[in-house]
């Protein structure tokens, strides 16, 4: 098999490598979160290796992992067409992915297969409180550029060319008829009654070639509330009594070893 | 030995009890799901590996992103016989993921992620009580794949054990335990470790994390 298939999974990959640790990292505060999204309409499922370790397995096309806790620093993510044996160096993407600890990324792979490629977005973990926020990234390797708006009203993004990503917007929670259009006002995809709910951070992907353009919609973050410190879940204090307990029996224990020891010099 | 404990015991103001025994070496982890087996029968028939011309997307993607979670009441873990009322709790005065007052209800952080809702969904429940052995007594029991069932008003939720760890206390990443995620959690918390008589609650936290089982 050719090397064809790499590129989507890399992404992928990275944050992989991390489940081994994957809640340690966490635990520990020191982590990033990378999602990967297989965005190569030609490219078939791949295989994503982190730092040589099999991280996301058989990737299709127009998915993604969800998000991966990984270490903070620079992955080595490669991707191979899926169930190629795995060579460093070898395979059809490679990337130094390096993420910063408390980040939030997209790595996908785009493109067409001849010129599979990563596009990496740094997501937002963050929404005003009662706002939804959102944005659009343009992966549709042939497709022009383009507005996303509402149906016979304004843009909220304009000009979006393949491989941008861009900044989000924040919105009030509502229905909304969307639609990707051409500069020139020429709908291209309908995304009528998109429910963008509160305290919700989306992003949107155009994906495939443009005669059969597609969406994908991703939630990048909801908000919820944290509290300061970790529950009390224990009522008891048995070490009371087993203190008590463990004296006495420490105590018994020394006397009996001394018993013994007497006993010894007695008889000597 | 025994000796040994004690002395130790008295150096560091805490001391070794059953449950410290207990939670001494516990902790595991399963390889999480890739996500893509997760999603819902709709959206994975557009996942399929090949590009051949499709039909054009009819049906907007923003519907199946609709995650709204449970209000829960119940939760049950069969392999370990715990089934226990849940209550809505939120913060203590210092700011504390509250518990409830005794050892038989669970709580669960009523300002967090609801079950089912993308994100960590939290309960905490007590080792024990001034009596003995309470409701999450027997956590360090779970074993990976085991069932762990919630009950809510807008309908039952089952999820599956992946990962358990004893965290010291200081160490505890809070945002990660109660922090979002692409897919559904569970975290389960109970106390663990040796008891410490300066603080007043035990050294350490038994974190049982579980994942949503998809219908």
């Amino acid at each position: 098999m050719k090397k064809i298939a790499v590129s989507l999974s890399v992404a992928m990959l990275v944050l992989f490598s991390l489940l081994a640790s994957q809640v340690m990292a966490d635990e520990h505060g020191d982590g990033a979160k990378v999602r990967v999204l297989h965005a190569s309409p030609d490219a078939p499922a791949v295989d994503v290796y982190v730092n040589g370790d099999l991280t996301l397995e058989e990737v299709p096309f127009k998915t993604d992992s969800g998000y991966l806790d990984v270490p903070a620093g620079t992955h080595d993510v490669e991707v191979f067409a899926a169930g190629t044996e795995y060579a460093a160096g070898e395979g059809v993407l490679q990337a130094d992915l390096e993420v910063e600890a408390g980040k939030a990324y997209t790595v996908a792979a785009a493109n067409l297969l001849e010129s599979i490629e990563f596009v990496v977005a740094e997501d937002s973990m963050e929404v005003t409180e009662g706002q939804a926020k959102i944005r659009v990234g343009h992966l549709s390797p042939d497709a022009p550029a383009v507005d996303v708006g509402i149906i016979g009203g304004d843009a909220l993004f304009s000009g979006a060319e393949f491989k941008a990503v861009t900044d989000y917007a924040e919105v009030a929670p509502d229905s909304y008829d969307l639609e990707i259009r051409l500069p020139d006002g020429t709908q291209v995809l309908p995304l009528e009654g998109t429910e963008l709910a509160a305290d919700t951070v989306y992003s949107v992907f155009a994906v495939n070639t443009v005669d059969s353009l597609e969406v994908i919609a991703l939630v990048d973050y909801e908000a919820a509330g944290s509290p300061d410190g970790m529950p009390t879940t224990g009522l008891g204090t048995p070490q009371q009594s087993q203190s008590i307990w463990l004296l006495i029996g420490g105590a018994l224990f020394l006397v009996a070893a001394s018993g013994l020891v007497w006993r010894k010099r007695f008889q000597e | 030995m025994l000796l040994a404990v004690f002395v130790l015991a008295g150096c560091s103001n805490t001391v070794e009890d059953e449950v410290s025994v207990r939670s001494a070496e516990v902790g595991f982890e399963v390889k999480a799901q890739p996500a893509w087996s997760e999603k819902p029968a709709a959206q994975s028939e557009q996942t399929t590996p090949s590009v051949q011309s499709k039909p054009k997307q009819t049906t907007n993607p923003f519907d199946d992103l609709k995650r709204p979670g449970i209000s829960p009441h119940t939760l049950s873990i069969p392999s370990i016989g715990v089934e226990a009322e849940v209550l809505h709790l939120g913060m203590t005065e210092t700011g504390e993921m509250a518990v409830p007052d005794n050892g038989d209800e669970l709580s669960w952080f009523s300002e967090g992620y609801l079950p089912g809702q993308r994100g960590r969904a939290v309960i905490a429940g007590h080792v024990d009580d001034l009596d003995g052995p309470a409701v999450f007594w027997d956590l360090t029991e779970l074993e990976p794949g085991d069932e762990i069932l919630m009950a809510g008003d807008e309908g039952d939720l089952r999820f599956t054990v992946r990962a358990m760890e004893s965290v010291p206390l200081d160490l505890a990443d809070i945002e990660s335990v109660f922090g979002y995620q692409s897919s559904p959690e569970l975290v389960l918390i109970t106390c663990s470790g040796t008891y410490d008589f300066d603080r007043g609650t035990r050294e350490e936290r038994l974190l049982v994390y579980a994942t949503l089982s998809e219908e």
